[in-house]
């Protein structure tokens, strides 16, 4: 017997003969390829789709709210669970909003610098190869899963050595990092780089002309530039309808104004383009980790910025000296007290332009902090993108949006 | 011992101990002038509109305006001035203060490389009008600020909670509603399921993720040996490894050394 | 046309194996727990990296099913908050008996970091949970010693006595 309760079967919105012979299906917010919670509501004429509503909010948890509750060195674990994929590309634009808030962007030592901008690019390999893994898996493809699943451990493998984690990193801290890269930790870097490009021909050999792969995505999709600009698209979907707009280039952060690199874009506009532009992207990150791996090596030892008021002493300073443990105590128990005033800083995460808007009041805890996710937007675009396709195109579509639900729903 | 005061209107965590002459620092305003972009900007938007103040902070232009003017002035921003994207929309509580919300506008300009915050103040049974018509994008925004702020917004296509389910009772970001949720809130999954007469079953929410109790054999909480769900708390322990996995699955019948049984004794 | 001759009772073994219908069917039953994709957040990354290539989860036979009826096993993967909650006991409802629930994450399991407003503070007070698997996210190892511990569960049931239905309230 089942347990009882007042569940009514779920056949309210399902009607299949209605005077305008149109369906309406519901499609999750369970389902395998959705990527996540996303309710779509369709409205079908035959196999098109007439009308699409998106329903999210089923992975709401609430992290603005607690972000006014906690203390800004507190919330940083918080951001790793929202694009789960890429974590460290969370931290870092939280940590760098409130280095912006503090006004201290430029006292983080060059060490540091290196070391973030060193995961945050193999974190945009680790997520793209976990959108192609999954974009092929929705399409079909079931051995391109395998080979990019297997591909993207190793590299978890080199986090893991790094942090100790290998989804939820918070390697990156509020002034720089904690740790410093342990020893023999760049050749295995070096080897993984060396290997990835044969992976990537790999996929390509398998994927770029395979029939059944242009067949569902190419023309599939079609994003004009003019409806990215209007539904506020960036990343790799405002690059792929023709716009060269890349945070990283036009409002460099980190050491990327000193590295050279080529932000590909594409003008075909369609699913094809931007899966094209996840390939290039990838070998882009490659080559820009490999101007950095040299660069570590004249760098000085010092890991956090030295900002008393804000950021603890190293911890060798606080076992010896007396003002560095008072306060190292007082920044723990009470945090620190920002500035009264409000930033927004954009950083360039593997989705597109990852936002922090933050408002303190001059208390330990932000006033307001907002989270600019763009897989929220990315999101909202499937109630105009959807209609006129058929209801086969719609998991790809979904696929190539590359949306993440944990910073959709925050 | 007296109890702390805790005011009603702002519940969120605050600071326990303040120093009395303890002044925050601000971060500085800079004149427009300062660039040469944002100074003709302004002086564009002065030319058409009444602002009420226009300074930079922290590298990008900030304009306080009006809310009435607020579609208008987006309209001339996109496309008079080329900041053509809307990246961020959203509201600031400050009822506490001076009964008002703060709504923001992030616009962004690719050919210019530069970014705007357009900010308002309405009171807090002030309808705002809709931006949908500029920005595509704003649909979405300003549904979650409905349904985070109840923050009406006129015309809009589709005005609708987005995040939280329809039936929700409150707005989750306002400084009044409390981070593990109202009456409502605590009981809502329960409600839904089973109904309100299972409240009482099925026990309030447990809130301190580290709790521990010996006794309780239903859930989480229990920290000794595994006993079968509900059972008293000194039952018998389960002992999951007394299978032996080494002996063989199936025996094989040897015929030559069997014996018959007689059944019929 | 060669008569196919032998004497089984002469040559010592019969084509018989003779076991216990207890063993047979839970041998069956473990080695074939099938699971229902139900990845809800961070967790669902792991879960998917259990059931690729390097922690290949088909070895202990739990293939991923996107449908609650060809499920015998719920790994509630992530966060499940108050707006999913009527679907999770929908998802839990359609599925067969006999029927097992592993809930991996500290979210699923209390609510983990999450304690606020919008999240079911642990999965049990929706659902009756037979496995909880701590950690944040747990490691695929940690999972498939959950499934290798739920199996051992199940190798010690009879299938005589019918199993009663789990009841939660």
């Amino acid at each position: 017997m089942q347990q009882r309760n007042r569940l009514e079967p779920f056949f309210e919105n399902l009607s299949f003969d209605r005077e305008d012979n149109r369906m309406v299906i519901n499609f999750g917010p369970q389902h395998p390829s959705a990527h996540g919670q996303l309710r779509l509501i369709l409205e079908l004429d035959g196999e098109k789709i007439v009308k699409a509503v998106p329903d999210i909010g089923y992975l709401h948890r609430g992290m603005e709210k607690m972000a006014e509750n906690m203390i800004y060195n507190e919330f940083l674990p918080t951001t790793d669970r929202m694009d789960y994929i890429a974590a460290t590309s969370n931290n870092y634009a939280f940590a760098f909003a409130v280095e912006k808030l503090l006004g201290i962007e430029n006292e983080v030592p060059r060490r540091a610098k290196v070391i973030r901008t060193i995961l945050l690019e193999l974190n945009r390999i680790i997520s793209h190869l976990f959108w192609l893994a999954t974009h092929a898996l929705d399409v079909g493809a079931m051995s391109v899963f395998l080979y990019c699943f297997r591909e993207r451990e190793y590299a978890l493998d080199l986090i893991e050595d790094y942090c100790g984690a290998r989804l939820t990193h918070s390697s990156v801290r509020i002034g720089g990092v904690p740790l410093d890269l342990p020893e023999g930790w760049l050749e295995k870097l070096s080897v993984y780089l060396n290997n990835l490009p044969r992976q990537i021909e790999l996929y390509e050999g398998l994927l770029d002309e395979n029939r059944i792969w242009r067949m569902r995505l190419e023309n599939v999709g079609v994003i004009p530039p003019e409806m990215a600009k209007s539904w506020g698209c960036s990343g790799i979907m405002l690059r792929g309808s023709g716009i060269e707009w890349d945070i990283r280039k036009e409002e460099p952060y980190e050491l990327y104004d000193e590295l050279d690199f080529d932000i590909p874009v594409s003008t075909t506009c369609d699913s094809y383009g931007r899966y094209k532009l996840y390939m290039e992207e990838m070998r882009q990150s490659i080559r820009i980790i490999r101007q950095l791996i040299p660069m570590y090596k004249d760098t000085k030892p010092q890991l956090m910025a030295r900002v008393p008021q804000y950021i603890s002493a190293p911890k060798e300073d606080i076992m010896t000296q007396n003002y560095s443990l008072m306060q190292h105590f007082v920044l723990v128990t009470q945090g620190m007290r920002p500035p009264v005033g409000e930033v927004y800083v954009p950083t360039e995460s593997p989705k597109g332009e990852l936002g922090f808007f933050i408002r303190s009041e001059g208390e330990p805890y932000p006033y307001r902090l907002k989270v600019r996710a763009p897989s929220f937007w990315h999101t909202s675009i499937l109630q105009d993108l959807l209609p006129g396709h058929y209801l086969a195109d719609v998991v790809t579509i979904i696929g190539s949006t590359n949306i993440v639900f944990g910073e959709i729903d925050r | 011992m007296m109890r702390p005061y805790r005011p009603k209107d702002n519940v969120q965590k605050k600071s326990y101990y303040t120093d009395r002459f303890w002044v925050a620092p601000k971060i500085p305003k800079i004149d427009v002038k300062e660039d040469e972009v944002f100074a003709s900007d302004t002086k564009k938007i002065k030319e058409k509109f009444d602002i009420k103040d226009a300074y930079i902070q922290r590298g990008q232009l900030v304009v306080e305006i009006d809310p009435k003017i607020n579609k208008d002035l987006l309209f001339f921003l996109r496309d008079e001035l080329e900041y053509d994207m809307l990246m961020e929309l959203s509201a600031i509580d400050y009822l506490a203060q001076s009964g008002e919300f703060e709504i923001f506008y992030q616009l962004l300009s690719m050919s210019k490389r530069k970014r705007v915050r357009v900010k308002c103040r309405i009171k807090e049974n002030e309808a705002i009008e809709s931006v949908n018509s500029v920005f595509r994008s704003a649909d979405w925004s300003e549904r979650e600020m409905y349904d985070m702020f109840g923050i009406v917004v006129n015309n809009h296509p589709y005005l609708k909670r987005l995040l939280m389910p329809d039936d929700w009772v409150g707005y989750p970001l306002r400084k009044t509603y409390p981070l593990q949720g109202d009456e409502a809130a605590q009981w809502y999954e329960i409600d839904k399921i089973f109904g309100k007469e299972y409240r009482e079953v099925v026990g309030p929410e447990m809130r301190d993720p580290a709790y521990i109790n010996e006794n309780d054999t239903n859930n989480f909480a229990r920290y000794k040996h595994e006993v079968p769900k509900g059972a008293p708390a000194d039952s018998e322990p389960i002992e999951i490894d007394s299978f032996n996995e080494d002996a063989p699955l199936v025996e094989t019948f040897d015929l030559k050394k069997s014996k018959f049984v007689n059944r019929d004794r | 046309m060669a008569q196919h001759q032998v004497n089984y009772a002469a040559s010592g073994g019969l084509p018989v194996a003779l076991t216990t219908v207890d063993k047979i069917v839970n041998w069956g039953r473990t080695n074939s727990l099938w699971a229902l994709t139900y990845g809800l957040a961070c967790c669902a990354i792991e879960m998917m990296a259990t059931g690729a290539s390097r922690y290949d989860f088909d070895r202990f036979g739990v293939i991923f099913r996107a449908s609650p009826r060809q499920a015998d096993v719920m790994i509630v993967a992530g966060t499940l908050t108050k707006k999913h909650a009527e679907f999770i006991r929908r998802l839990y409802d359609q599925m067969a008996e006999p029927k097992w629930v592993i809930s991996m994450g500290s979210c699923a399991n209390t609510g983990g970091m999450f304690n606020t407003y919008a999240t079911v503070q642990g999965v049990d007070r929706v659902i009756p949970v037979d496995l909880y698997l701590p950690g944040c996210a747990p490691r695929p190892e940690t999972l498939q010693y959950a499934v290798m511990l739920l199996q051992k569960k199940l190798r010690k049931k009879t299938i005589f006595n019918r199993q009663k239905p789990k009841r939660l309230v």
